[in-house]
């Protein structure tokens, strides 16, 4: 029987085995090459997804445990290419390098902002324990991200 | 697409369907936890068994009960549920540390306890080290009934297992008074620990300490209780120094693991700090009040 | 004519907004129809003989639509040798060398088919490191070393010694004898470093028309294109190389890697191949950044005066000569750079182990050189009882300076950039030590590096809607150049916005030959080019918009998207209404450049073996960062971290700023993380990320950032290379912060916390090289200045 996935609010088949990485069946058989097979052991962070709105690494993560839930791909996030208010501080922080760990430190930040919303520059450093950068060196990241924090944190002014 | 393809994956709704379905594929055959393990199969270049278990749809697993005297977790709970439980009970401060700074974020939301104490071969699994400062057991159900351990005695044993037996719960003892998890990753964090200390202990009149529980993780193949220190520690107020002092002398009956990323010598000589720095993170516990009264075992 | 400060922006990259939305398809996610997935076969010994190779059942394996061997390419490839073959033909010389390629439906057939394979390789002795391969008497890793074609002539060769270039300048023995002199001795050692693109190398193939067209992601399309036809024994023609965007390269891509067996298995099956490195394959495999082994001593006044100065670097280059053959070169700049010297002389060896090879890592030999000249100025301070800011002051080069080859500095830049730092300095907060046990210190170094010109082509198309579409080979690898300052300096000569300037991805069909993305070269090289190609085509336009308007061209300007006469009135056309009447009474209005480097002189008779006997465009750093050393554990701690950087011209300030920040990440990871070790077997220990330590968030400082302009440069507009000296003087400053914290003789990188306690706890002694000769000639495979003729000095 094929699995039964719901990518980005629509369900779609895959005949993979149900042990295999969802990482895998997103990128080769529904061309959503987005999230990254960079480390596939759970360093980078660069194959992270939303699953019910909670970051997951897609290549630790068997496909078959995640039939029933919401799967919420870099794509999906921004649909029509719509940028985020995140996506959107992270362009005009100019901090995109070379790209292939943004799609990772996108879900994990925009599911740090949701959870809560006025960061420290401490926990978004925590957060993103598990997300790595060759290229830019973070700052422009974690700036992006405080930036956010700032514009939409109750507490907006406590870490200034 | 990759050698999981071809596997097949059982997802039992009861542990003892989940029990049946291990004893029936015996060798063939894992329980699959949260999966972190294994599914870096390849990067270790092993070959998986064909048949797994998942446990994520057995409710059971997933449950946290504390009490006045126990904590009850199910194997299935992840680091980040754990560390989230029991954030704020200064005897289970080493727990919430250990489960809540190992690895990362992600790794934590996915990862559970019971696949941190079933796989033999990780050295650096933060909760050991910590559920064994606590007294921690572990019940195993089999298609023919259950039994309780010790985790030490699991510990021993676990590699041995005749295949069928799956680790359903961790029971915590309320024992302790305070603990502490000191664990010391090369980075910041991120890394697994190259050497962890975790110390529960239990104070009594003039603050002396009546029972302490000492175990080191990563520095040996398998986490274990480090009895001599424990053994200096009582009697004594909680005094960092002294501790880190004795632990110094006690050296000598470890011998650190070579490793990768850090040499054998490099892992024992670390351990008098971490234990000054667990000892330190009791006496602060202590001094800003939040005591929890001491009861008679 | 064209204003520089017009040029001047921080414009956005056009990049930024597919790669943070998932859509940027890169190289490895690009699954054409049809497509086969291939697959390598490695050998786990590090040397020996391969007396069988049996590919027979693995050919008839399920899926199976190709198998490659050595017979299928006969080339050997190399810089300055050629030693280097796809396959093993019959000597394995590393752990890890490819014995067999294959193509199959899916990337599990042909993983099985791999294991199908059936080969047997004799173990031979193998030589791990350079002190055993220097030994007497050590087995040779190339013993038909004196066969291989000689590409570049002039360095002497002999044995396990792939290459060896001297400088020598004045007369270093008189120097050393004079009574009133100190002489200073210092040894460093570091380790390799790994790239960790986070893209791996990764190419798909296709066999068209007779040609092959080669998709990947590279640095230099021109190399994959010429070296591929090499290795298969085909015309370079027959090779067509385009690149997506590349997922990082910092010079792992500036060379040839999995293309020529993606190319072979294309040809073979007739059908397109996907080939992308694993993990584990780029880690144990990756042309690291090469480990290091340094001599180094001075003989100094009282004064701080440095007479006489002698080196020996041992640079570990692998099993292959590969880019360690040319790097000898950089010593001389690196090395011999920094400082005003009375005379010297230094020998750079490039020597064979059989271990995998190394290549080229954003600032490439300067890292380690750099590292080892500023600890041992610290050295030399300490010994004279000088200040060894005020040394470093009183020594630095300036204007009319000589570097070691004899060539010539212009212009005072160290200095100045010496006060800006003192000036970025002032504006931190003091560090105040904590009492928390551990040990404070701070240093602050400098840095000579360099642009990598050479030579690059640009052809700009003016479109009749008032657009430019730019043809160069540059390809995006991260750092912004092809997609910030390229169209900027485009743009800037049109007077239209960088916006209107379509950039065109790389592609050998549609521009001229490019050395390749690195090197600091982007902006320069191909800026000039594309300067050159944007002036023409302005004069064109201009010739014709004078002509509509009855008016000589010098009396217009371009600008703001339109050509007129300067004044209040702005009589005139736009620019597309300007190229729409060229096109319909000329055609098309087009422009070329072409750039290469000018050729700086070097002293006759100073460098030989030496590919670049000066440098064309120095680049200077001075860095300057405060540590804290945790005593009982050995973890170093970076507080603060301060960059000025010689840029030229900046023209794009946040850009430049962007590749600071990243570069001095990265050379943290070098100086404090990331380790790389050889077990046993011959095989690197580090085989992912568990063991192989980045830099995360946590660990990283924001870098304060000071671009000093003005210094002199003969790169476009003034401009030099930006992105790749932010790395140059990272581990230098740390090892310097953390000796000055400890008071320990830090001598090796990186300084991971294992490595500091062991030298707090003196339970290391100094570093001591049996294999580097007491007298320096006697490193020497001949004396300095005697022809080696065909480059052999056996």
């Amino acid at each position: 029987m094929p699995l039964a996935l719901t990518v980005n609010g629509e369900v779609r088949l895959s005949n993979a085995g149900p042990m295999t990485p969802l990482l895998d069946i997103l990128r080769e058989e529904f061309q959503l090459t987005g999230a990254k097979p960079v480390c596939r052991e759970g360093f980078c962070g660069a194959c992270m997804v939303l699953r019910d709105g909670r970051p997951i690494l897609s290549c630790l993560t068997p496909a078959g445990l995640v039939e029933g839930s919401d799967i919420c791909t870099i794509e999906g996030l921004s649909p029509g290419g719509t940028l985020t208010p995140l996506q959107d501080a992270l362009e005009s922080h100019d901090a995109v390098q070379c790209g292939m760990c943004f799609p990772g430190m996108v879900i994990t930040l925009t599911h740090a902002l949701r959870r809560t919303h006025d960061l420290t520059d401490a926990e978004v450093r925590q957060a993103l324990v598990g997300n790595i950068c060759r290229c830019t060196g973070y700052e422009r990241i974690v700036a992006a991200a405080l930036a956010i924090a700032a514009a939409h944190g109750p507490e907006a002014a406590r870490d200034g | 697409m990759s050698i999981f393809s071809p596997l097949v994956l059982h997802q039992p709704a009861s542990i003892s369907e989940a029990v049946a379905l291990l004893a029936a594929g015996g060798r063939d055959c894992a329980p699959l936890a949260g999966g972190t393990w294994i599914m870096r199969a390849p990067i270790r270049h092993e070959a998986p068994p064909p048949v797994f278990v998942s446990l994520s749809k057995i409710s059971a697993l997933s449950a946290i009960a504390i009490s006045e005297e126990r904590v009850e977790l199910g194997a299935a709970v992840t680091h980040a549920a754990l560390a989230e439980a029991v954030a704020g009970y200064p005897d289970l401060q080493v727990l919430a540390e250990a489960a809540g700074r190992s690895a990362n974020p992600a790794i934590r939301a996915t990862a559970t306890i019971g696949g941190n104490l079933c796989t033999t071969s990780f050295p650096a699994a933060d909760l050991l080290p910590a559920l064994l400062s606590l007294d921690a057991e572990v019940d195993l159900a089999r298609s023919q009934g259950r039994e309780r351990l010790s985790l030490e005695v699991f510990l021993e044993r676990r590699a041995a297992l005749v295949p069928g037996w799956l680790l359903t719960r961790v029971v915590v003892p309320r024992e302790a008074g305070r603990s502490a998890h000191a664990r010391l990753p090369l980075r910041k964090a991120g890394d697994y620990p190259v050497a962890i200390v975790s110390v529960a202990i239990r104070l009594c009149e003039r603050d002396r300490v009546t029972k302490a529980c000492v175990a080191i993780g990563a520095v040996e193949t398998v986490a274990r209780r480090w009895r001599s220190l424990e053994a200096v520690l009582l009697g004594e107020p909680v005094d960092p120094e002294r501790a880190g002092a004795a632990a110094e002398r006690l050296l000598y009956e470890i011998t650190g693991r070579e490793g990768i990323e850090a040499p054998g010598w490099y892992r024992v000589h670390v351990l008098p700090s971490l234990v000054r720095r667990a000892m330190a993170g009791i006496a602060e516990s202590l001094s800003s009040g939040n005591s929890r009264p001491c009861r008679s075992p | 004519m064209v204003d520089p400060a017009d040029t001047v922006m921080n414009f956005r990259r056009r990049d930024a907004r597919d790669k943070l939305t998932g859509r940027t398809r890169f190289t490895i996610d690009r699954f054409p129809a049809g497509l086969l997935h291939g697959a390598v076969l490695r050998a786990g010994v590090a040397s020996g003989i391969l007396r069988k190779l049996d590919v027979s059942r693995a050919a008839t394996m399920p899926g199976v639509r190709a198998v490659v061997t050595a017979g299928d390419a006969p080339g050997r490839i190399g810089i300055g040798i050629a030693d280097h073959p796809l396959f093993v033909v019959d000597r394995v010389r590393y752990h890890g060398e490819p014995l067999a390629a294959i193509a199959a439906d899916t990337f599990d057939q042909a993983q099985a088919a791999l294991a199908a394979i059936v080969f047997d390789i004799a173990p031979m002795p193998a030589v791990l490191d350079m002190e055993a391969a220097l030994a007497a008497e050590a087995p040779l890793v190339h013993p038909d070393w004196r066969s291989y074609e000689v590409l570049f002539a002039g360095g002497a060769r002999g044995g396990n010694v792939a290459w060896e270039a001297t400088a020598v300048r004045g007369d270093v023995d008189a120097a050393f004898a004079r009574p009133d002199v100190t002489i200073v001795d210092s040894a460093f050692r570091v380790g390799r470093q790994n790239h960790v693109a986070f893209e791996p190398r990764a190419a798909i193939a296709a066999f068209e028309d007779g040609r092959l067209h080669i998709e990947t992601s590279t640095q230099v399309p021109w190399t994959v294109r010429n070296g591929t036809a090499r290795l298969l024994g085909i015309r370079a023609s027959a090779v067509r190389v385009t690149v997506p965007p590349v997922g990082g390269g910092f010079g792992l891509k500036f060379d040839l890697a999995i293309e020529p067996f993606a190319a072979l298995l294309a040809r073979k099956s007739g059908r397109p191949v996907r080939l992308v490195n694993s993990r584990e394959e780029e880690m144990l495999t990756c042309l690291f950044r090469e480990n290091a082994e340094i001599r180094i001593r001075s003989a100094v006044t009282k004064a701080g005066e440095i007479l006489g100065r002698e080196a020996v670097v041992l640079m570990d280059c692998g099993a292959y000569g590969g880019e360690q053959i040319f790097l000898t070169t950089m010593t001389a700049h690196t090395l011999g750079g920094n400082y005003r010297v009375g005379a010297t002389r230094l020998v750079s060896r490039a020597i064979y182990t059989n271990t995998a090879p190394n290549g080229a890592f954003r600032a490439c030999n300067g890292v380690y050189n750099t590292f080892a000249l500023e600890r041992h100025t610290d050295e030399i301070a300490a010994a004279i009882g000088m200040d060894p800011l005020a040394f470093r002051r009183r020594n630095v080069l300036g204007d009319g300076a000589l570097g070691a080859t004899g060539q010539i500095f212009e212009g005072d830049v160290l200095g100045p950039m010496l006060d800006r730092m003192a000036e970025l300095r002032a504006d931190a907060p003091d560090l105040v030590p904590g009492d928390d046990g551990r040990l404070y210190g701070r240093a602050t170094t400098v840095g000579t590096w360099f642009v990598f010109v050479g030579p690059s082509a640009a052809t700009v198309n003016m479109n009749a809607d008032g657009s430019a579409t730019l043809v160069t080979s540059g390809v995006e690898i991260g750092s912004g150049s092809t997609m910030q300052a390229l169209p900027q300096i485009v743009a800037g000569v049109l007077g239209i916005r960088p916006d209107d300037v379509v950039v065109r991805s790389a592609d050998t069909d549609a521009a001229g030959y490019d050395v390749g993305v690195g090197g600091g070269r982007t902006t320069v090289s191909l800026g000039a080019a594309s300067l050159k190609a944007a002036t023409e085509v302005r004069g064109k336009l201009l010739a014709v918009a004078a002509a509509m308007m009855d008016v000589a061209p010098d009396d217009l300007v371009m600008r703001d998207g339109r050509i007129e006469r300067p004044g209040a009135n702005r009589y005139g056309y736009s620019i597309a209404e300007v190229a729409a009447r060229a096109q319909a009474l000329q055609g098309p209005v087009a422009g070329t450049g072409a750039f290469t480097g000018q050729g700086v002189k070097a002293m006759v008779g100073c460098a030989a073996g030496h590919f670049l006997d000066a440098i064309d465009i120095p680049v200077f750093a001075v860095h300057d960062c405060d540590v804290a050393v945790d005593r009982e554990t050995g973890h170093v701690e970076v507080l603060g971290y301060r960059v000025v950087q010689d840029v030229g011209r900046a023209l794009n300030p946040s850009a430049v700023g962007g590749q600071i920040q990243g570069g001095v990440v990265q050379g943290l990871g070098y100086a404090l993380h990331e380790d790389v070790t050889i077990g046993s077997d011959g095989c690197v220990r580090q085989s992912g990320f568990e063991t192989y330590r980045l830099p995360l968030a946590g660990d990283v400082v924001p870098v304060a950032i000071s671009l000093y302009e003005g210094a002199p440069s003969s790169g476009p507009l003034g401009t030099k290379g930006a992105g790749e000296v932010p790395i140059l003087n990272v581990g230098a400053t740390v090892a310097c912060a953390v000796a000055n914290a400890t008071g320990l003789r830090v001598q090796e990188l990186p300084l991971t916390p294992p490595r500091v306690l062991e030298r707090l706890l003196g339970r290391k002694p100094d570093l001591a090289f049996p294999h580097i000769a007491e007298r320096w000639a006697d490193n020497l495979l001949h004396p300095h200045g005697q022809s080696t003729g065909s480059g052999d000095g056996g």
